[in-house]
């Protein structure tokens, strides 16, 4: 259960901060996954958000394996993973690998101390299965128009998936890499040509981004110009009056009057061209265009009311074994933690009362004398 | 066949599986329509079998409390029947969630809209908590959205009937961001006050935009609320000192709420904070916020079929449980990150490994 609980169960919310949740959420879903991926690590290291940052698997239970340090002997653990996913902590690494490359101390396989990379995700295996296809990715990136038609490039995928398999769960480990080397050097040609066009599309993705960023400076330039014109008419308008008031000799009120009139003209035409502005954000809004007038809120738009009026609760509430509980709770932490005993009885009484006035069903019309005379009977012993 | 299977077949008969479009740890997620009328279902197949206890603890609740519960904002449980060992659970078909309206940045929210929202989630909850059911799992992405607009709550997982005399329940409900403060402080006695505070913490996220109160442990959640909400006091909040897990986590002032929400009327100002009381017993219930003058007041909530929808188009499934533990078929090339924690039985092994042989690599040339 404990994995339902916390967003993102994953990542354990390092790079998840208040405000920052929703600039690490990748709003352009459209961009091809492998563009991110340009680490030339075989292993992990550590998958990038979409600012570029590595979000660090951490968690309060992190022990090392090796020397079984933990979190409360050392509050600055810091786990790394090796190229045989093994994880070991900082100080492990230093003295286990400082000298040259050694054994791994868990599997054998011999280690160098560049090749540890941070952790990303709680699940090593998860770790592995991105670094693999990360590296399958980089190779194998033909795309459906390089196929005749969509069974072979069926085909094809069938293939990357099965070797992606194999070395996932290290099946078959040198066939599958001779397999690979094959495949790199018969398509050696069209694998940099992909590559190719995956980078000029990236290219395109950030000059797109680029031009919105300057349209949008633009725009925000604009407003601010528009700000101080109008600051300096009004200032303009206001030395205006009092020259004018100071030199002519007609009526002062009208003076100010016809010049207010002015100032009103000019911003009424600077709201129009606004709200040209305005309306084209509207326009943004996927609203339906129909003419549905919006009703005054209905608290209940149910049977609601066929609850009430059933029965009612005794003002000095009633003395019985749910009230026992919290008389026994001398504390009030029943009563802090919300609980409230005026709820059992409602509901006590609630199922008491519940389907009294349903007509009987149908063949057990001998019964309905009963049935009413037991209504009244709880009736009255509630109230 | 006894009658049991039989009538169970004939339940099964009704509903056509299409196509898978989520997994999760304890169930699988398929779109399906009925076969009499096409009409668009989800269907949930719980994986039994895998647990040495017998069947999830959350389908039963979720089978539990569904087949109880029938309203407009509360999802809809068509059908229930078992295929081989499998428990399948036949539900509305439900376009989108809140969550998702939520982070769409192309989607402006007008006030009435979140009116709208708002009571549609209260109506639904008023009417759990009137049956006396908990919901203990209230988030945005939990709130279904129909296809004409129509909020539902759904995922009753978590969910629990209360107002028992004197048992205890557990603590550990509700998702971090959205869970109470009586909950953090670990009270085994609560009430329908915590799908309260939930509620809140989603309206004052569908003003904002993003979570109000993302705390990053349960010791920094209690801190997140108190810098937003102030540290209680006990005069606000009598015997939480008490409480089994009480502890003292300093003490932050109590910020105006007009500071963050700048462009929120007071009525709003006044629902949401009488959501956040500390005091569970003197929050607002479902049925108080309803008659709430905030909802009376203009603007009138929007008619559910003009609120604003998902624009893009992966939305086209049904997110019946899209929370951490269903992963997507995300499609194309790539790193797919989420789609990797599958499980293969032996035979699969064996049977991807057979393909592996059939397609022999060096003289197969692809795109040639």
């Amino acid at each position: 259960m404990a994995s339902r609980l916390g967003p993102g169960g994953w990542l354990q919310g390092k790079t998840v901060r208040k405000g920052g949740a929703l600039s690490s959420n990748n709003t352009r879903s459209s961009t091809p996954q492998g563009v991110q991926s340009t680490s030339t690590t075989i292993f992990g290291g550590g998958v990038k958000d979409a600012s570029g940052r590595t979000s660090e698997f951490f968690s309060m239970d992190d022990q090392c394996p090796v020397c079984k340090s933990d979190r409360y002997l050392n509050p600055k653990l810091r786990l790394l993973v090796s190229s045989c996913y093994h994880k070991m902590c900082e100080s492990c690494i230093d003295r286990l690998f400082t000298l040259g490359p050694a054994p791994c101390p868990i599997c054998h396989k011999v280690l160098r101390k560049l090749a540890f990379t941070p952790q990303t995700f709680e699940d090593l295996s998860v770790e592995k299965e991105v670094a693999v296809r990360r590296r399958i990715a980089k190779e194998f990136n033909k795309r459906r128009d390089d196929f005749p038609d969509l069974r072979s490039y069926n085909d094809y995928l069938e293939e990357v998936e099965d070797i992606t398999f194999n070395l996932i769960n290290e099946i078959e480990l040198p066939q599958t890499e001779a397999r690979i080397a094959a495949y790199r050097a018969e398509n050696a040609a069209s694998i940099e040509l992909n590559m190719q066009r995956e980078e000029a599309y990236a290219q395109t993705l950030r000059e797109q981004e680029e031009g919105e960023k300057r349209e949008r400076e633009l725009r925000a330039n604009q407003l601010r110009r528009e700000e101080e014109e109008e600051r300096e008419e009004r200032e303009k308008d206001k030395r205006e009056i009092i020259d004018k008031l100071e030199t002519s000799d007609k009526n002062a009120a009208q003076l100010v009057a016809k010049s207010r009139a002015n100032a009103l003209r000019r911003t009424s035409a600077r709201a129009a061209s606004t709200t040209i502005v305005q309306s084209n954000a509207k326009l943004l809004r996927t609203r339906a265009a129909k003419d549905i007038p919006d009703v005054p809120h209905v608290p209940f738009n149910d049977n609601y009311y066929a609850y009430e009026d059933m029965y009612k609760l005794r003002p000095g509430g009633y003395n019985d074994f749910f009230s026992e509980a919290v008389r026994k709770d001398r504390e009030g932490i029943m009563r802090a933690g919300g609980y409230k005993v005026e709820e059992a009885w409602d509901r006590a009484l609630r199922y008491a009362v519940a389907g009294l006035d349903l007509s009987p069903m149908v063949g057990l019309n001998d019964e309905t004398d009963m049935t009413v005379a037991m209504s009244e009977d709880a009736v009255l012993t509630v109230a | 066949m006894d009658a049991v299977e039989k009538a169970n077949t004939e339940r099964q008969r009704r509903w056509v599986k299409d196509k898978k479009v989520g997994e999760g740890t304890y169930a699988v997620v398929y779109q399906g329509r009925e076969a009499s009328t096409g009409r668009k279902v989800a269907i949930k197949k719980i994986k039994v079998g895998q647990f040495k206890d017998g069947l999830d603890m959350s389908a039963i609740r979720e089978v539990k409390y569904l087949r109880e519960l029938k309203h407009e904002n509360v999802i809809e449980l068509l059908d229930v029947f078992s295929s081989k060992t499998n428990l399948n659970l036949v539900l509305e078909f439900l376009d989108s969630d809140l969550e998702m309206i939520v982070k769409d940045r192309a989607l402006v929210f007008l006030p009435a809209d979140i009116k709208s929202w708002m009571a549609m989630t209260f109506r639904g909850l008023e009417f759990c908590h009137r049956n006396f059911v908990l919901h203990r799992d209230l988030k945005p992405n939990n709130l279904l959205i129909a296809s004409n607009g129509v909020l539902k709550i759904a995922d009753f997982g978590l969910a629990r009937d209360y107002a028992d005399p004197g048992y205890k329940m557990t603590c550990q409900v509700i998702t971090r961001w959205y869970r109470p403060p009586e909950l953090l402080f670990g009270s085994r006695y609560y009430s329908s006050a915590v799908d309260i505070w939930s509620v809140g913490c989603i309206f004052a996220e569908l003003m904002l935009r993003i979570p109000y109160l993302p705390g990053e442990s349960d010791m920094d959640q209690l801190k997140t609320i108190f810098r937003a909400l102030g540290t209680p006091t006990e005069e606000e909040w009598p015997g939480h000192t008490k409480l089994p897990d009480y502890v003292p986590v300093g003490q932050f002032p109590k910020p105006a709420m007009r500071d963050l929400f700048t462009a929120a009327s007071a009525d709003t100002l006044n629902l949401l904070s009488k959501c956040l009381i500390y005091e569970p017993r003197k929050r607002i219930t479902a049925r108080e916020a309803l008659t709430h003058p905030y909802f009376f007041a203009l603007p009138y909530p929007t008619f559910p079929s003009k609120l604003p929808k998902c624009s893009n188009q992966f939305s086209a499934r049904p997110l019946e449980e899209v929370d951490g533990n269903v992963e997507m078929n995300a499609s194309g090339p790539g790193v797919k990150a989420r789609s990797l924690k599958r499980k293969l039985t032996p035979d699969e092994v064996e049977d991807r490994r057979s393909i592996a042989r059939r397609l022999d690599f060096s003289k197969h040339t692809p795109g040639s």
